[in-house]
C-alpha cells in the first residue's frame, strides 16, 4: 500500500515538474504558463516527491525507504518522459 | 531560447581550444567505448541476477514449489544429519535454508581432497522435505549469470574479477565525465527530439542515464567495494598482520568460522534444530539464512547459525555461534564496527537482497535503463561516426570492428541468454556434466552471433538477430510447456507465480525485441537523408517550436 501511494506521489511529482518547464508548456499546452502556475508547479512536484520520500522513510526507515524512494523516483521520471514521448509521437 | 547551445554539446566540436567539456567528452566517448562490451554484458547479466533464485527455481522444474516455507530449524537438523551420514570426514560445512524465494537448500562442503586440480569443495542442492540431494537436473541455474557478470568465465576466477573491476573503474569514468559534458542535464530532463537520428539517439542515451544516474552511479561504486579486497589489498595487509588479527578480520566481514584444529576425539554433533530454534525466536521464524559448521563431529566442532537479509539493508554478518558438540551458545554478534559496517552497507545495496517484491522490481527496471544506457552509448559511436565517413560503402576497420561487436554483444547476447534457457530444457537430464554443457552452449550460440555479425551485412545482422532473440522468447513458454509438468495454464490454476511471470516476461521481452527488430530494419531502409538531420538541429528544434 505504501508501495502504491509512493508510486502515484513520484508520477504526480514529476508529471508537475515537467509542466513547469517552458519547452514542455509549449509543445503541450501551445503556451507558456503564467510564471505563478509554473512556480506552484515546480513547488508542487517538489512536495509530492518529498511526501513520497516520507511516507517510504516512516514505513521502512531511512535505509531501505532511501533505496525504495530512489527505485520509485527513477521509474516514474522515466514514465512521465516516455508519456510525454508517446503524446508528442501522437500529434505528429 | 538557448535551444541551440544543447545541439552542440556531444558533437566533436571544431571549435578553437578544448575546454574541460570537450576534453571530458572524450574521455566518455572512450573509456566507455574500450570496455562497453564487457559492461554491456555485465550490466544485463547482472540486472537478471536480481532474481536470480527465481530462475534456478525456473530451471529446476522437477522441484516442486514451496507452498509454505518449511520449518527452518527442522529442515536444518534433516540436512545435517544427510550430510553426516554422506560426507562424515568434512571439516567444514555451509547450509543456505529454504526460504520465501529458494524452493531448497543450497549446500556447499569441503572435500578431503589435497591434490591439485581436485576441487576443494563440493556442493549441492537439497529437499528441504526429505533432506536428501534433490534428483533434479543439472544446472547452475540463475546462479550462472549472477557469477559471469563479476567474473566471467573460461578464465581463471581472480583474472575474470579484476577484469571486471577495471570494468567499473571505467564505467565510473565514464559516469563522471557524461554527466560533466552533459552540463544541461536537468534542463533537457524530459526532452526528446524524435526521428533526428544522431539527437534522438543521444537524448534516448541521455534520459536513460539521467532517470538512472543515482542507480548507476551506486551500483557501479558498490560494485567496486564487493571485491575492494582484492583490488587493494594492502592496507588490510599492513593493518593485520597475526594470525589472530586476521581471523578477527574474517569475523567483522563474514559469518564463516575458521576451520580451527581437530582434537581427533570423536563427539556427534548437538542438535542443530536447537540451535536454529534460537536464531529463530531472535530474527523470526522464515529469517534463519544460514547454518555453517566447522569440524563437525569433532569435540572442537563449532557452529554459527546467521540471520536472514530481509529489510536490513547491511552486508555485515549477523550470527549466533555455538559450540558443537553441547550446543551451547557462545556468542552472539549482532553489530561489527563502523569501517565493517559502511563496506556492509554497500554491499548490501548492491546485492538488493533486502528488498521485498516491489524493490527488487524497481531494481531490476531501473537496472534495465543502465543496460540500456550501455547499449544505445555503443550504438550511438556507429551512428555518430557513420555520417562522416568518406566511403560510407567502405568504412574503415575500426568502424566495422565496433559496428560488429555491438551486433553481437548487445543482440547476440540476448540469443545467447535465451539459448541457455533452450538449453537448460532440452539438454536431457541424465547427460554427464549436464550443468556445464548448458552453460558451454550459451558461449557457443554467442560465438555464433558474432560470426553471423561478421559476414552478414550490418543491417541485415541486427535485424535478424533481433527477430532470433524475439523468436527464441516467444517460443520459450510453449517449449516449457512441452517439456515440463508447468505450463502455463497449469501455473495459473496453481498460482505458481514464478512460472507464470517467468513466462509472461519470456513474452514481453519477445516483444520488445520484435520491436527493436521492426524499427531497425525500417529506419536502415530509408538511410540517406541522415546527414542533414544532425547540421539543422537547431533549426528544426525552433521550427517545432513555432508549431507547438
Amino acid at each position: 500500500m505504501s508501495h502504491l501511494l509512493a508510486f502515484v506521489l513520484c508520477l504526480a511529482g514529476f508529471a508537475a515538474l515537467a509542466f513547469a518547464m517552458h519547452r514542455q508548456q509549449r509543445e503541450i499546452i501551445g503556451r507558456p504558463l503564467r510564471s505563478i502556475t509554473t512556480n506552484v508547479l515546480r513547488l508542487g512536484g517538489a512536495c509530492a516527491l518529498l511526501c513520497a520520500l516520507g511516507v517510504l522513510v516512516a514505513w521502512n526507515g531511512w535505509s531501505l525507504g532511501l533505496v525504495m524512494f530512489s527505485g520509485h523516483t527513477s521509474l516514474n521520471a522515466g514514465i512521465v518522459y516516455c508519456t510525454l514521448l508517446g503524446y508528442a509521437r501522437m500529434r505528429e | 531560447m538557448t535551444k541551440g547551445r544543447g545541439v552542440k554539446i556531444d558533437d566533436d566540436s571544431q571549435a578553437a581550444g578544448r575546454g574541460i567539456r570537450q576534453s571530458m567528452s572524450s574521455l566518455h566517448t572512450w573509456a566507455a567505448l574500450l570496455l562497453g562490451w564487457i559492461l554491456y554484458a555485465m550490466f544485463l547479466t547482472g540486472t537478471v541476477s536480481y532474481f536470480k533464485d527465481e530462475l534456478s527455481q525456473w530451471m529446476r522444474p522437477e522441484l516442486s514449489r514451496l507452498s509454505e516455507i518449511p520449518d527452518q530449524a527442522v529442515v536444518a537438523q534433516r540436512i545435517a544429519n544427510e550430510l553426516g551420514n554422506t560426507v562424515p570426514g568434512t571439516t567444514q560445512w555451509s547450509i543456505r535454508l529454504p526460504d520465501a524465494r529458494n524452493n531448497s537448500a543450497y549446500v556447499f562442503w569441503r572435500t578431503s581432497a589435497r591434490n591439485p586440480g581436485q576441487r576443494a569443495f563440493g556442493e549441492g542442492n537439497f529437499d528441504p522435505a526429505t533432506g536428501q540431494k534433490v534428483a533434479s537436473r543439472d544446472t547452475l541455474g540463475g546462479e550462472f549469470f549472477f557469477r559471469f557478470h563479476f567474473q566471467f568465465h573460461y578464465m581463471p576466477v581472480v583474472w575474470g574479477r579484476w577484469l571486471a573491476g577495471a570494468a567499473a573503474m571505467f564505467m565510473l569514468v565514464a559516469i563522471i565525465s557524461g554527466v560533466i559534458t552533459h552540463k544541461r542535464i536537468f534542463v533537457d530532463f524530459f526532452t526528446f527530439r524524435w526521428g533526428k537520428r544522431q539527437r534522438s539517439w543521444l537524448d534516448a542515451h541521455n534520459a536513460l542515464s539521467v532517470f538512472g544516474l543515482p542507480f548507476h552511479f551506486m551500483i557501479t561504486y558498490t560494485g567496486l567495494v564487493t571485491l575492494m579486497a582484492l583490488y587493494m589489498p594492502w592496507g588490510e595487509n599492513v593493518a593485520f598482520k597475526t594470525p589472530a588479527e586476521r581471523q578477527q578480520l574474517t569475523a567483522e566481514l563474514s559469518a564463516f568460522i575458521p576451520v580451527g584444529k581437530a582434537t581427533g576425539q570423536k563427539v556427534p554433533l548437538a542438535s542443530v534444530e536447537d540451535m536454529v530454534r534460537q536464531a529463530q525466536e531472535r530474527w523470526g521464524r522464515d529469517n534463519v539464512a544460514r547454518v555453517n559448521a566447522v569440524l563437525p563431529g569433532d569435540a572442537a566442532a563449532r557452529v554459527a547459525v546467521t540471520r536472514g537479509e530481509a529489510g536490513r539493508v547491511s552486508m555485515s554478518p549477523q550470527y549466533m555461534e555455538f559450540e558443537g558438540a553441547t550446543g551451547k551458545l557462545l556468542a552472539v554478534r549482532d553489530h561489527v564496527g563502523p569501517a565493517a559496517e559502511t563496506r556492509g552497507v554497500f554491499y548490501a545495496l548492491h546485492l538488493g537482497r533486502f528488498s521485498d517484491a516491489v524493490t527488487r522490481w524497481l531494481y531490476f527496471l531501473v537496472s534495465f535503463t543502465g543496460t540500456a544506457m550501455v547499449g544505445t552509448g555503443l550504438v550511438m559511436w556507429t551512428v555518430k561516426r557513420r555520417k562522416n565517413l568518406p566511403e560510407p560503402d567502405r568504412p574503415y576497420f575500426g568502424f566495422r570492428l565496433v559496428e560488429r561487436l555491438n551486433i553481437a554483444s548487445i543482440a547476440g547476447l540476448s540469443v545467447a541468454m535465451t539459448a541457455f534457457l533452450w538449453g537448460n530444457r532440452l539438454l536431457p537430464p541424465p547427460l554427464e556434466g549436464r550443468a556445464d554443457l548448458e552453460i558451454n552452449l550459451f558461449f557457443f550460440v554467442w560465438a555464433l552471433t558474432l560470426l553471423h555479425a561478421l559476414v552478414r551485412p550490418a543491417r541485415s545482422a541486427w535485424v535478424e538477430q533481433l527477430w532470433m532473440a524475439s523468436v527464441l522468447l516467444f517460443l520459450l513458454p510453449v517449449l516449457n510447456a512441452l517439456t515440463t509438468q508447468r505450463p502455463l495454464w497449469h501455473s495459473l490454476v496453481e498460482g505458481d507465480w514464478i512460472f507464470v511471470v517467468m513466462d509472461l516476461m519470456c513474452w514481453t521481452l519477445a516483444l520488445l525485441h520484435a520491436v527493436l527488430a521492426m524499427r531497425t530494419a525500417r529506419q536502415r531502409a530509408g538511410a540517406p537523408s541522415r546527414r542533414k538531420a544532425n547540421r539543422q538541429a537547431p533549426i528544426t528544434v525552433a521550427s517545432s517550436e513555432r508549431a507547438g
